[in-house]
C-alpha cells in the first residue's frame, strides 16, 4: 500500500491554475470597461453589458476571484512547507476550491443582472454574502488547524500575515455585510446614513489592507527569500512591519471619507495614521529588496525574481502615494478624479498581481517539478506587465489631476470655470492611453496562461513518456 | 479657548460605556504594540528573532512537490 502523500499541492495546483485563468478573465474585462470609457458606443445600449455592471464585475473577478485563488493557493502551499505537515483537513481545502468557485460563479451571474448591493467591494447579495462567510471560515479553520499540527515549533512570519488577512476578513465582511433581505435576491443593509458609510469604507480601505496587502505580503515573505535562495534580511523588521500593520491599518477607512458628512476629526485620524504607515510599509518593502543585498546579479538572469522585486518597488511607490493622496489638502484635489483609480492600479497591477504572478511562476516550477516552457516568454510577460502598468498610472495621474485643477477653476467673477463635460472631453486621449496600457497588461497575462499551460501539459506528458521508454528497453 | 485646544476639548460626561471600553482598549493595544517593538528591538532578543530568517530555505526536500498531489 502506498504511503500517504506527505504534502497535499493537488489543491494548491487547482488554485494556482484557476489565478492564471482568472487573471486573463479580470483583466480582459477591465479593458473592455476601459474602453467603454473611452468608446461610450462600445455600451451597445445593452444593461448586461453597460460599463455599471461589469466594472464591479471586473473587480470581484481581479480581486476575488485572482487575488482570491491566488492567496488560498500560496497560504495552503506555505503553511505546508514551513510546518512540515500535509492540510489538517484535504476534504475542507477542495470544499474550499469548489466553493470559492462556486461564489465567482455566483457573481459572473447576478452582477451583469443588477443584482447587487451596490457596496463597492462587497456588491454580491445576501445568500452569496453567506456563502463567502461559509468558504472563508473553512479556509481558514484549515489553515489554523495545519499550524496547530505542525512539526516545527516557529510560526514562519509569513503565516502571521496570512492568519492576520483571514481573522480580519472574516470580521471585516460579516459586520459590513449585515443586512435585511426582502427578497431572495434583495437586500438593504442594517446601517444607514453616515453609519452605513463608515461601515463600508472601514470594510473597504481594510480588504485593500488586510485581503491586498498582508495577505500578499505572506507572499512576498515566503517566495522572495525562495526564489532568490537568501533568507530574509531581517526577521525583526518583518516583525515589527506585520504588528505595525495590524494595529495601523484598521483606522484609515475615514480618509475615503474627507469633506463629507462624517466627523471632521475622524478623517483627520484617518489621514494621520495613513502618513504614520509609510514607515511600516516602506520597512517591509525595504526588507524584501535588502533580500537580495550580494546578490543583486540575481535580477539579471532571474525572470521570475525580477516579478517580485519590481512589486515590491510599487508597493513602496503606492503606500507613500496613498497617505499624500489621504491627507486633506491633495484629497480636495484628488478625490473623485481619476488620480485615484491610477493609484489604486499602481497598487493592484504594479504590487498585487506583480507579486502573485511571480509566486505562481514559482509554484508551477516546483510543484510540477519542472521549469518554464519558455523563459524568453516570462520576461515577455515581464516587460509587458511593467511597461502596461507604466502607461495606466500615468494616464490616470494626467487625467486625474486636470480633472481636479478644471473642477476647482473659478474666473474672475467666482463662476466655474468648467462645465463638466468639458472636463470629459479632456480626458479622452488618457482613456484611451488607459485601455492601451491595459491591453497590454492583459496581453501578458494571456502569455502567462499559455506559458503555464504549456508546461504543466509537458510536465504531465513527461513522466508517460519516460516509462514508455523505460518499457521499451 | 484657542481653536487649537478647542479640537482636543472632551466632554468626559458624555462618555458612553461603549466609547470608555473602545478607548480603554485602544490604548491598551498601543501600548502592547510599543512594548513588543521594544522586545523586538532589543539587542539581547536579536540572536533569538534573527535565527528564524532562513526558515522557509529549511524545507527543501527537493522532490516533495513532485511527489505530492
Amino acid at each position: 500500500m502506498q504511503a500517504k502523500q506527505q504534502y497535499n499541492f493537488e489543491v494548491v495546483k487547482w488554485f494556482a491554475y484557476m489565478a492564471c485563468v482568472y487573471l486573463v478573465a479580470g483583466t480582459g474585462m477591465g479593458v473592455f470597461i476601459a474602453s467603454q470609457l473611452a468608446w461610450p458606443d462600445l455600451n451597445f445600449d445593452n444593461p448586461y453589458i453597460s460599463f455599471g455592471r461589469l466594472r464591479p464585475l471586473h473587480t470581484n473577478t481581479v480581486i476575488f476571484a485572482f487575488g482570491g485563488s491566488t492567496l488560498m493557493a500560496t497560504a495552503f502551499y506555505v503553511v505546508q512547507r514551513t510546518s512540515g505537515v500535509r492540510l489538517w483537513s484535504d476534504k475542507l481545502a477542495w470544499f474550499t476550491f469548489w466553493g470559492w468557485n462556486l461564489i465567482i460563479l455566483g457573481a459572473i451571474i447576478t452582477l451583469p443582472l443588477g443584482l447587487t448591493q451596490s457596496k463597492e467591494y462587497a456588491e454580491l447579495e445576501w445568500p452569496l454574502d453567506i456563502l463567502i462567510a461559509v468558504v472563508w471560515i473553512a479556509y481558514m479553520f484549515n489553515f489554523i488547524m495545519t499550524l496547530s499540527i505542525r512539526k516545527v515549533s516557529h510560526i514562519y512570519v509569513a503565516n502571521w500575515f496570512f492568519l492576520a488577512m483571514m481573522i480580519m476578513i472574516t470580521y471585516l465582511h460579516v459586520v459590513n455585510s449585515l443586512s435585511i433581505p426582502v427578497s431572495m435576491w434583495k437586500s438593504y443593509s442594517i446601517f444607514s446614513g453616515v453609519q452605513d458609510a463608515m461601515i463600508q469604507w472601514w470594510w473597504g480601505h481594510n480588504a485593500v489592507g488586510f485581503f491586498l496587502t498582508a495577505g500578499f505580503l505572506g507572499i512576498m515573505y515566503y517566495f522572495v527569500p525562495k526564489q532568490a535562495n537568501r533568507p530574509v534580511y531581517s526577521y525583526r523588521l518583518s516583525v515589527i512591519h506585520f504588528w505595525a500593520l495590524v494595529f495601523g491599518y484598521v483606522w484609515l477607512g475615514a480618509h475615503h471619507l474627507q469633506y463629507t458628512a462624517l466627523p471632521d476629526w475622524t478623517g483627520s485620524l484617518g489621514a494621520a495614521i495613513s502618513l504614520a504607515m509609510i514607515i511600516p510599509s516602506w520597512g517591509g518593502a525595504l526588507n524584501g529588496m535588502f533580500t537580495l543585498s550580494g546578490a543583486w546579479d540575481k535580477l539579471r538572469t532571474d525572470y521570475i525574481l525580477r516579478f517580485l522585486i519590481v512589486s515590491l518597488a510599487f508597493y513602496a511607490m503606492s503606500t507613500f502615494e496613498g497617505p499624500v493622496m489621504a491627507s486633506k489638502t491633495v484629497n480636495a484635489l484628488s478625490h473623485y478624479t481619476d488620480w485615484t483609480i491610477g493609484h489604486v492600479h499602481s497598487g493592484a497591477l504594479g504590487w498585487v498581481a506583480m507579486v502573485s504572478v511571480g509566486a505562481l511562476y514559482h509554484m508551477v516550477e516546483r510543484m510540477w517539478g519542472t521549469t518554464m516552457y519558455s523563459v524568453k516568454l516570462v520576461n515577455l510577460h515581464f516587460w509587458m506587465a511593467t511597461i502596461g502598468t507604466a502607461i495606466y498610472i500615468t494616464a490616470m495621474w494626467v487625467s486625474g489631476i486636470m480633472q481636479g485643477l478644471m473642477w476647482r477653476a473659478y474666473d474672475e467673477y467666482g463662476n466655474l470655470a468648467y462645465t463638466f463635460v468639458e472636463s470629459v472631453a479632456q480626458m479622452h486621449p488618457y482613456y484611451a492611453m488607459r485601455a492601451i496600457g491595459g491591453l497590454i497588461f492583459f496581453l501578458g497575462a494571456v502569455i502567462m496562461l499559455f506559458n503555464v499551460t504549456v508546461t504543466i501539459r509537458r510536465a504531465i506528458a513527461k513522466p508517460s513518456a519516460e516509462m514508455a521508454t523505460a518499457a521499451n528497453i | 479657548m484657542s481653536d487649537f485646544l478647542s479640537y482636543f476639548k472632551t466632554n468626559w460626561s458624555a462618555m458612553t460605556v461603549s466609547d470608555w471600553v473602545g478607548t480603554i482598549l485602544t490604548v491598551v493595544i498601543f501600548l502592547l504594540m510599543f512594548g513588543m517593538y521594544f522586545w523586538v528591538l532589543r539587542p539581547k532578543n536579536k540572536e533569538k528573532l534573527e535565527s528564524h530568517r532562513d526558515l522557509p530555505l529549511r524545507d527543501d526536500d527537493i522532490n516533495s512537490e513532485k511527489n505530492d498531489g
